[in-house]
């Protein structure tokens, strides 16, 4: 079953990564690419969530969320490029 | 206090796992201790460079060399796909004046042995077709290779344990710990104290700080670099291509480059890496900002600007992401990789600004042999900590990759 589409990165792919160490969401995308995409892990992030907590046997909520970095939503180098507008 | 090990390795980054796994591989029995997860630090905010393309001809080509040939075989030896692709990098050469120099300084790197040579006219087009249409040459290095830097810490620490590695992730290294004649005895740490007869410091930006608890001076600057992701698309490039002009005004042979003050400013020149999942990297700020590690939206601003003078398609891509890491500067641009002086059994493998990955299996052997007595793969005088006794620091270069 596929969890991030973006990245096309399986549930066996992070249970995998779990055994391997993985003890976070970050921790889980630095081993698999699971939220490096496009969509920066919006659709996928809880799915690992939940997974990292059934493995871990935590709840979902005690799982810290990933690190946000600029750009918020994907924005051209074109754009980027330009001098900010006051 | 637990059983003693043979040697405890601090900092599970690039090349703390690397000196675990080729120590533990010679069958020493090693304790590896990492504040957070492993891959945390500077080895999760760089790019994935194994390049010889910038070094200056002589010593530090040789050490890139080696570390290639290492590289070569890695994969294999660990068992572990870390996306290694020895595609052969590039430098972009802009005008007649940098081409003077281009074609000398692949003239000096092949005499070291290099597999370089220059590129022009249409062999430029036929080699990147999405280039600007003014770039006039490109400098090839044939050996030099990209991958997952990532993959590589997660390769050589799941090897360094089915070596017997002993590997303690959110353990935070306090202090070394010394005995009765000054030499160091093992580590305290978050988790409580471990033993060890040798103790070896790979936390790159933070070593001097840990040194520092037993009154060794370790040079070593936190520079940070500032990264852009990419979406996946269709080619803009198909290797590794960086500025032959900021090379150059890096080992202070040329005139200045024409570029805006602020790309001056912020040490912003192009390094482009395209991944193997379609996307590609764009880099790199370098600045001394002290321990920060926050975007910038400036520098994200400059480093589109100057992916567009080299790759004007990229205007319109997306990019996805930004990230900043702390590269481990030293003066010299050469790494430290030594004993501690005045502390017997405490090692220092740190300081490889923007070539730890590059370096790192050179590193670890060097490292495991150092600990070991065994006769080192290349000689390594030019990394002793020492060196920086005999020539204070602040009086060489002010700039570096």
């Amino acid at each position: 079953m596929v969890i991030c589409r973006c990245e096309e990165i399986t549930v066996a792919d992070i249970r995998q990564a779990i055994r391997e160490g993985a003890t976070s969401l970050t921790g889980i995308k630095r081993r698999t690419r699971a939220g490096m995409g496009l969509c920066q892990g919006r659709t996928c992030e809880t799915l690992v969530a939940r997974i990292l907590a059934e493995e871990l046997d935590k709840k979902a909520a005690e799982v810290p969320c990933s690190s946000v970095r600029p750009p918020i939503v994907p924005v051209t180098f074109g754009v980027l490029a330009e001098e900010p507008h006051e | 206090m637990s059983r003693a090990h043979d040697v405890i390795v601090v900092g599970g980054g690039v090349i703390g796992s690397a000196v675990a796994y080729y120590l533990s591989k010679k069958g020493v029995d090693v304790l590896l201790c990492e504040r957070g997860d492993v891959a945390n630090g500077t080895s999760s905010s760089c790019d994935g460079n194994v390049l010889a393309i910038d070094k200056m001809p002589g010593f530090d080509s040789q050490i890139t060399f080696e570390s290639q040939k290492l590289y070569d075989r890695l994969e294999t030896e660990l068992g572990h796909d870390f996306e290694y692709r020895r595609l052969g990098s590039t430098l972009a050469v802009e005008d007649e004046e940098q081409a003077v120099t281009a074609r000398d300084w692949v003239r000096r790197q092949r005499e070291a042995g290099l597999p370089m040579r220059y590129l022009e006219g249409q062999e430029v087009r036929d080699d990147e077709p999405e280039l600007a249409r003014d770039i006039i040459g490109l400098v090839e290095c044939a050996s030099d290779s990209s991958l997952n830097p990532m993959a590589v810490v997660f390769g050589f620490v799941l090897a360094a344990q089915r070596y017997g590695t002993t590997v303690k992730r959110f353990t935070e290294v306090r202090s070394v710990v010394t005995g009765t004649r000054g030499e160091a005895t093992g580590i305290d740490t978050s988790e409580g104290s471990f033993a060890a007869p040798r103790v070896i410091i790979c936390a790159g930006v933070w070593t001097p700080a840990l040194a520092e608890t037993v009154g060794v001076k370790v040079p070593i600057t936190p520079r940070k670099g500032q990264i852009l992701v990419a979406e996946r698309t269709k080619t803009i490039g198909r290797r590794k291509l960086m500025e032959f002009g900021y090379l150059m005004a890096k080992f202070g042979g040329a005139a200045k480059r024409k570029v805006e003050p602020d790309m001056e400013k912020y040490g912003i020149a192009l390094v482009f890496e395209p991944t193997p999942h379609g996307n590609f990297l764009i880099g790199s700020s370098r600045e001394f900002v002290g321990f920060d590690t926050v975007c910038s939206n400036r520098v994200n601003t400059l480093l589109a600007r100057r992916a567009i003078r080299f790759y004007p398609a990229i205007k319109d891509v997306k990019v996805i992401r930004s990230y900043a890491g702390l590269r481990p500067y030293t003066d010299d641009h050469l790494p430290v990789v030594s004993e501690a002086p005045g502390v017997p059994g405490l090692y220092v493998a740190a300081g490889h600004e923007g070539d730890g990955i590059g370096l790192a299996p050179v590193t670890g052997l060097l490292m495991s042999q150092m600990v070991t007595g065994e006769q080192p793969v290349m000689p390594a005088e030019p990394l002793r900590l020492d060196r920086f006794q005999k020539n204070p620091v602040g009086t060489t270069h002010s700039s570096g990759s």
